[in-house]
């Protein structure tokens, strides 16, 4: 009996060391980290990177789509005519709308609104080019990367970039500031075959881009 | 009274009807896991079913739970003391018992080793692009909210607040900065959604989240989702308020103020956790079978760079074969961008060698009592013989 009750306490011990072991495992410190400029990249494991076998757009809705304001209404609400075949859902979450070409395969079309330079051109445009595995540009670089589209609503800033690799993604992307202070992002992602197809009409999109 | 009681207590616990109870749990738990993964995803099955004392059903339409069955980690802890206790009970301490003995031990340290795992194991991954050079690993279901002093030309000062600081809420100092952060709510996940003209006015007074609404939601338990985080934090410094800011990975867009000539950005982002050595990822293959689309293999190659040690070299890491370094696994999990990102899956396990010793206890005792029965044997026909 006296070898049981020792067993007993020496159980109970240790069934409590390893509860509170469980326990006091909590990370609770405000972390520290001094780095290189060179090394401050944007966030590469973002949502969006699938599991094995998936692809850039595997695992859930684009990566990195940035919120919008209030929803512009009125003279400040974008506007445009879409291509034949094409639908239109409204704002869900983040978006201020979602836009469905025709055809089948990955394709993404999201149109979204900030205050602001939301951060400016040139780290929208390389946040974009991060989302598809293409290097940070520089001012220069993006200068020659730029075209513009003129609309009734202003001029739109376009970029086109395509991926590396075997499973290809192409990003035709504008940006559009307004007078009232906004910045407009129509973007188009998706299998560089698939958005090739639907190049064409996007850019008739944003031709027709007006506010009034 | 109380001796009759312990010795009751005691025959229970040493009771052989528990082990087998207890086994026939697990298997019930092992079932019930392999199953709701379809709902669940691998990492919330585990945690529900395997590293939770015990496995609650929340009844429809009334936000209570219940207990329906005890957890792997109750189940094993059971199982431990009762191994351990009829050990002591039941097995003499002679040589002609060691191999039991030994293959009990075994079984013991296969148990503690799930509860070492369940414990000190971290799960961590490495999202590395071709070209790219990488000294962190990120917990992709953990958030921390940044603070970044990008106002050096050389360098960044990075200061991580973890979910858990996060969570309690107060005022929390960054060390190191004239900063405080009053963290005024914490959703670990939340529903974002853009203020409608007819809503109220949303919760944030600075930054791009001024036009945004949140919803609190369950926390993802799925492994292909990722929990929109987001916290209301008001920095405050030298006794100014910097107004109240909406802080979400579901944000893009970057938010940063100034004080004192120092400017301050805001985001959350997975927690990492910053390493003495670098991987820079040289190649990443994804080859297939030749005309088809079959996946034949995928494989990052790496060059391992520790500046402390010196060391600087290739490593091939490809499927099952894994890199060892500084007690972490890298393993080749996932890929992305038009085959130009690699994602490692790094596990750190102070007790990822228990399982194999364990296994090999239990096969040497076996073996053990196996050869000291057959020793005893012919002995034993020996003397009947006579």
């Amino acid at each position: 009996m006296r070898a049981g009750m020792s067993w007993r306490a020496a159980l109970v011990a240790l069934a409590g060391a390893l509860i509170a072991s469980s326990q006091g495992c909590r990370r609770e410190e405000v972390a520290h980290a001094r780095l290189p400029k060179e090394q401050a990249l944007p966030d590469a494991g973002a949502p969006g990177a699938g599991p094995m076998g998936g692809g850039p757009m595997a695992g859930g809705p684009m990566a990195g789509d940035v919120p919008a304001p209030p929803r512009p209404s009125g003279a400040g609400a974008l506007k445009w005519s879409l291509p034949r075949g094409w639908t239109e859902t409204g704002g869900s979450g983040m978006r201020y709308a979602t836009l469905k070409p025709p055809v089948e395969g990955r394709i993404d079309v999201s149109v979204v609104v900030l205050p602001g330079m939301a951060g400016g051109e040139l780290a929208n445009v390389n946040r974009w080019r991060g989302q598809i595995g293409l290097p940070a540009l520089d001012e220069a670089g993006l200068a020659s990367a730029r075209k513009e589209v003129a609309t009734r609503a202003g001029k739109v800033s376009l970029y086109d970039f395509e991926s590396g690799g075997q499973s290809r993604t192409r990003m035709i992307a504008g940006l559009l500031e307004t007078a009232d202070g906004n910045t407009w992002f129509l973007k188009m992602v998706g299998d560089a075959g698939v958005v090739a197809a639907s190049r064409s009409n996007f850019l008739r999109l944003l031709e027709t881009l007006h506010l009034d | 009274m109380i001796d009759r009681w312990l010795s009751r207590a005691w025959d229970a616990i040493t009771s052989l009807k528990l082990t087998i109870v207890l086994l026939a749990l697990l298997m019930v738990l092992v079932v019930g896991c392999t199953l709701a993964q379809v709902e669940m995803g691998t990492f919330g099955a585990v945690k529900a079913f395997m590293r939770s004392f015990f496995v609650w059903w929340a009844v429809p339409g009334t936000g209570w739970e219940i207990a329906i069955l005890p957890g792997g980690a109750l189940v094993g802890l059971v199982l431990a003391v009762n191994l351990l206790a009829a050990q002591g009970r039941r097995l003499e301490l002679s040589w002609k018992k060691s191999g039991l003995w030994i293959a009990h031990a075994g079984l013991i340290l296969l148990i503690a080793g799930e509860f070492v795992s369940a414990v000190f194991q971290i799960d961590t991954r490495m999202a590395i692009e071709e070209g790219q050079t990488v000294n962190y690993v990120e917990s992709p279901r953990e958030m921390e909210l940044v603070v970044k002093d990008v106002t050096d030309p050389r360098y960044d000062d990075v200061y991580g607040v973890s979910e858990s600081l996060l969570s309690r809420g107060g005022t929390i100092p960054v060390p190191g900065t004239p900063l405080s952060l009053r963290v005024k709510a914490y959703l670990q996940n939340a529903d974002l959604r853009m203020r409608g003209p007819q809503d109220p006015p949303g919760p944030a007074t600075m930054g791009v989240g001024t036009g945004v609404l949140l919803a609190p939601l369950p926390p993802v338990t799925s492994d292909d989702d990722i929990n929109r985080s987001a916290a209301l934090v008001e920095p405050v410094a030298g006794g100014q308020s910097y107004g109240t800011w909406l802080v979400s990975n579901a944000l893009g867009a970057p938010q940063s103020f100034i004080h004192e000539g120092r400017t301050y950005v805001l985001s959350m982002r997975s927690r990492r956790i910053y390493l003495p050595y670098s991987l820079t990822l040289k190649k990443f293959s994804h080859d297939v079978y030749a005309g088809t689309d079959i996946p034949k293999n995928f494989s990052s190659l790496v060059h391992l760079s520790n500046r402390s040690t010196g060391e600087e070299r290739d490593v091939l890491i490809y499927m099952n074969q894994p890199l060892r370094y500084d007690g972490k696994t890298f393993y080749q999990a996932s890929f992305g961008k038009g085959d130009t990102l690699s994602i490692l899956q790094v596990v750190q396990n102070p007790g990822w060698l228990l399982p194999y010793v364990a296994c090999a206890l239990v096969t040497l005792g076996l073996v053990v009592h196996f050869a000291i029965t057959m020793r005893r044997g012919p002995r034993r026909g020996a003397v009947l013989e006579a």
